[in-house]
């Protein structure tokens, strides 16, 4: 390693971000002081963003073939960082397109919430790279402080603030759950770096309990990350509660860094003796069902997203539980055919709730004759998160199905399929109320952003469905760097 | 064969159409166009095919293949033997009378028109297809716009039959996709090519569930007892088209499905489970019969019916033997063409009288003569009586079955006696005595109106009275499935 100036240089990609952010506030310390009103007219700073994520791609895209470690181990730059750092760069520019004219909406200070999406990225790329435990703990702050202020944003909304307390608690107790499995790793191995813990776990005749003891609570407090069940008491209300574009962001953005993480943590860890297939599997199977069977019930559709997401994350841990090369290339193939189709409905969400201020699912009736082309991209999204062939979300689903039965775990598989039975209830009866209702027929003003974002998503859930070639082989190739 | 990718003009030319509708079917009379159309290119196309199908050499014709999702060892593979030329026929048969029925939807005509197409695109895959996985991805296709075809232009209970039909056939598709995640690792050849799979030699525990899931998966859709109950429900709540399709054609995809998926790659499952199937089938015919004979609602004698006649693919199917299984085919196109045509009549009767019950209705054969006429065609076909398709059908089925076994043929012959006796009940009341009161203001079909009656009236005589049309073909079909049930 040529020294911290050559390390430096791979970091690019971060680097530009983070002067992103900076860049973002320092022009909007030179314009003019604006009320209430004008906030609107800074949106055009989201596209600031936006250009600064895209410059970072072109970095990333630079650094693709690199396979090294810097720093001793700290920062691991590799395939999987690669895909997932390409992931977070596209949930933020989407994520802020979102935001864009939305934001402006509920508060006067539009600039400081692009430049917070900005560094909470920053995090999520970071956390995709990182290779050593106290590092990981550090660049879980810089993803969740962020997280708490662009939740409790919509200051003037009651549930925005509550969204934001529960979400500071629940970031409390994760994080004390974390350092408490660290702390008993890293004082039993001597180590905190991914690599040289896999190293030692592997050598090691038969595994201390207090490592594992240490393992189970990390992953616990990455369960809460990912919303995965039993853990997942506080999405309904933070979801529920956040600004939309928030919850938007952080409904992919945190739950993907949680399993950039985890990935790389539980295939290292695949010696220990502990029942990964099995524990994962139990943990799958409980957050579908809890969540399909909880977002039956919703009558708010962002309430129902957030049920909708627990499930979602029970499919991506079947996966998990598949513990093998194609079972993480399902994950990765999944984490992005979800990011597209969430934020897809997060942008008619943005859309309608232009118009009628809620997001009530008995407020989407009619919107096929008030604004066509926003109900269809509602439709593909819910469709595609059900699992319907032609989108992307089948291909998800089918992929990590087919992974899960592989490692022979045909009851999991059986229970995935038979949730995502019950979820195409849920999400049918959404395009019922949009396309069959009757409501308000006054054409529906769009968001141009936001229905810019919901487009490209669209896009791109119906090219993963119809030509998934591409991303899987991508997705393989990145999922292998783990099993070397 | 001619050099054309034939089947992919067929299978891709709807939702071609579906597209074009969306982009530029603003006005409401351009959608119908393009859906008549794409209806005429898949009819010619159908018709290229069955003249072109070489019934002598037998096997896969028309054959195209181009990878797809190569990782996952998924191609866009299609082709059709003498079991799916008959079923593209009914299709193209099916939508090109169901448009020409629909001809004066005025409620939302650019989506309708555009629904209607995929769910066709959808059909034709499934017929075509030779990849499991392409099957599957077909078979969702043509199950998904039923919802809302139904939810928007339906009646009667739409919201719920919609809800009902969608979750029953997701719940049966998701016992398929067990089937499929199951079958590949076991023939482990990183493949879903249908052939590469039909030639693997499952073993015979794997062969008895997998059956049994595919039995159940497409099960649902035939539909089998005791998971029909949405079936009526559907056929009811759904636009007179949508009825057509959805009787004529999508519940083939089921028999069909269970044929190609089910005893093709686990024959000795098909062997194993050979008693519950014709079980079913017999209570299919008894029970469906006996439902029908009781209802009030036109529309729910024709939905019940379809559960009955269903049952002789089913007992066809379970029988095995060289004539049962051509007949279950057999049947299964002449009720496409039969269901198809009780349906364009009742939504033409309730169209014109605004009511759908027996009671409110007499005296069609006053006012109405040509309809009447078609009516009694349907129902002579419905009843098996000779010259019409049904007649050919049900004879091969009880051919097949009387060699096996006089007891299940005299089970299932209370089934033609019922049929009988409801149907001719039913003409009884509908056709003759005076015009009632509903009836009394009618005209007679206009040519238009007139036409995909005629159509499919027509296909029931052709080939009640020249079965060797459609006989010669289903053969070509069945003995490769014939040698694959003996254990060959």
């Amino acid at each position: 390693m040529g020294g911290t100036a050559q390390a430096v240089a791979y970091l690019w990609p971060e680097l530009i971000v983070a002067i992103t952010g900076a860049l973002i506030l320092v022009i909007d310390l030179f314009l003019p002081r604006v009320g209430e009103e004008g906030a609107s007219s800074r949106s055009w700073l989201a596209y600031v963003g936006v250009a600064g994520l895209a410059v970072a791609a072109v970095a990333t895209a630079a650094r693709a073939g690199v396979e090294t470690t810097l720093f001793d181990g700290i920062i691991v730059l590799d395939g999987l960082a690669t895909y997932f750092t390409f992931l977070f760069l596209g949930i933020g520019a989407l994520s802020l397109l979102l935001a864009a004219n939305s934001v402006p909406r509920f508060t006067r200070w539009p600039a400081e919430y692009y430049a917070l999406v900005v560094w909470c990225t920053l995090g999520h790329m970071v956390l995709a790279s990182a290779g050593e435990l106290f590092t990981i703990f550090v660049t879980l702050q810089l993803t969740s402080l962020p997280l708490i202020i662009l939740i409790g944003y919509a200051k003037r909304s009651g549930k925005s603030g509550e969204a934001a307390l529960k979400y500071l608690l629940l970031v409390l107790v994760s994080t004390a759950v974390l350092a408490y499995g660290m702390s008993l790793i890293y004082g039993s191995l001597g180590t905190s770096t991914i690599s040289e813990i896999a190293l030692q776990l592997g050598k090691a005749e038969r595994i201390d309990s207090v490592v594992a003891l240490g393992l189970v609570l990390l992953l616990t407090g990455f369960a809460f990350k990912i919303t995965a069940a039993p853990f997942h008491y506080w999405v309904p209300d933070t979801y529920e509660g956040a600004p939309t574009p928030t919850t938007a962001f952080m409904s992919v953005g945190s739950k993907f860094a949680g399993f950039a993480l985890a990935l790389r943590i539980i295939v290292a860890t695949t010696h220990v003796q502990l029942d990964w297939p099995l524990i994962f599997g139990v943990m799958a199977a409980l957050s579908m069902t809890i969540g399909n069977l909880g977002a039956i019930r919703q009558v708010n559709i962002k309430r129902m997203l957030a049920y909708s997401g627990i499930a979602q994350a029970g499919y991506l841990l079947v996966g998990v539980a598949a513990l093998s090369a194609a079972g993480v290339a399902s994950i990765l193939f999944y984490s992005v055919a979800y990011t597209l189709a969430n934020l897809a409905a997060f942008g008619t969400i943005i859309n309608v709730a232009k118009a009628t201020r809620s997001a009530e699912i008995e407020g989407y009736a009619g919107l096929a004759k008030r604004a066509p082309l926003v109900a269809l991209t509602a439709a593909i999204a819910l469709l595609s998160l059900g699992g319907l062939p032609l989108l992307g979300g089948f291909m998800a689903k089918f992929y990590v199905f087919l992974t899960a039965a592989h490692e022979g775990l045909i009851w999991l598989v059986a229970i995935g399929v038979i949730n995502s039975v019950i979820s195409m209830y849920y999400y049918m009866r959404v395009i019922y109320v949009i396309y069959v209702r009757e409501g308000d027929t006054e054409p529906l003003v769009l968001d141009p952003s936001a229905t810019l974002a919901s487009a490209v998503c669209v896009a791109g859930v119906l090219a993963l469905g119809l030509f998934p070639e591409y991303a899987f082989r991508l997705a393989n190739e990145a999922a292998a760097v783990l099993f070397r | 064969m001619s050099g054309y990718p034939v089947l992919s003009i067929i299978v891709l030319a709807p939702v071609a159409a579906a597209l074009l509708i969306v982009l530029v079917g603003s006005h409401p009379k351009v959608p119908r166009v393009i859906a008549l159309l794409a209806g005429v290119v898949t009819l010619v196309g159908s018709l290229a095919v069955w003249i072109g199908y070489d019934k002598v050499a037998g096997g896969f014709q028309f054959t195209e293949s181009v990878p797809w999702i190569p990782s996952l060892g998924v191609s866009y593979s299609l082709g059709v033997d003498g079991i799916s030329v008959p079923m593209l026929l009914l299709t193209s048969i099916v939508i090109f009378t169901g448009v020409l029925v629909s001809w004066n939807v005025e409620t939302r005509p650019r989506e309708f028109f555009a629904l209607l197409l995929l769910l066709v695109t959808g059909v034709f895959g499934v017929f075509a297809a030779r990849d499991a996985f392409l099957l599957f991805f077909f078979y969702e296709m043509a199950v998904l716009p039923m919802y809302l075809l139904i939810a928007i232009w339906g009646s009667t209970r739409k919201e719920y039959s919609a809800m009902k039909l969608t979750l029953f056939l997701f719940a049966g598709s998701a016992v398929l996709i067990l089937l499929l995640v199951l079958a590949y690792w076991q023939v482990g050849q990183g493949t879903f090519d249908l052939g590469v799979w039909s030639a693997y030699r499952f073993t015979d525990q794997f062969q008895m569930w997998g059956f049994l899931l595919a039995l159940v998966g497409f099960g649902a859709l035939i539909p089998i007892f005791p998971l029909h109950t949405w079936s009526p429900d559907g056929h009811v709540a759904a636009p007179t088209a949508v009825s057509m399709i959805h009787a004529g054609v999508l519940l083939k995809i089921g028999a069909y499905g269970l044929i190609r998926l089910g005893m093709m790659l686990f024959p000795h499952g098909a062997h194993d489970w050979a008693y519950l199937v014709i079980g079913i089938g017999v209570v299919n015919i008894v029970y469906g019969a006996f439902c029908a004979m009781s209802q009030t609602d036109l529309k729910y004698v024709i939905g019940y019916s379809s559960v009955s006649h269903m049952g002789y693919v089913l007992l066809g199917l379970g029988i095995g033997g060289r004539f049962a299984l051509t007949g279950a085919v057999f049947q299964m196109f002449a009720h496409g063409i039969m269901t198809g045509l009780f349906f364009a009549l009742i939504g033409f009767i309730y169209e014109q009288t605004h009511t759908r019950a027996i009671a409110e209705i007499s005296g069609l054969m006053h006012r109405t003569p040509l309809v009447a006429a078609c009516f009694i065609i349907a129902a002579a076909s419905s009843m098996g009586l000779p010259s019409t398709a049904g007649f050919v059908a049900e004879l091969l089925v009880y051919v097949g079955v009387v060699t096996q076994s006089v007891w299940v043929a005299a089970a299932a012959f209370v089934g033609v006696v019922v049929t009988a006796a409801y149907l001719l009940r039913l003409l009884g009341r509908i056709l003759l005595g005076e015009p009632s009161d509903a009836v009394l203001p009618i005209h007679d079909a206009t040519p238009l109106r007139f036409a995909p009656m005629a159509i499919l009236a027509a296909t029931i005589m052709f080939v009640g009275i020249l079965p060797n049309s459609m006989f010669t073909m289903i053969t070509s079909g069945i003995l490769p499935l014939l040698r694959r049930l003996a254990g060959g």
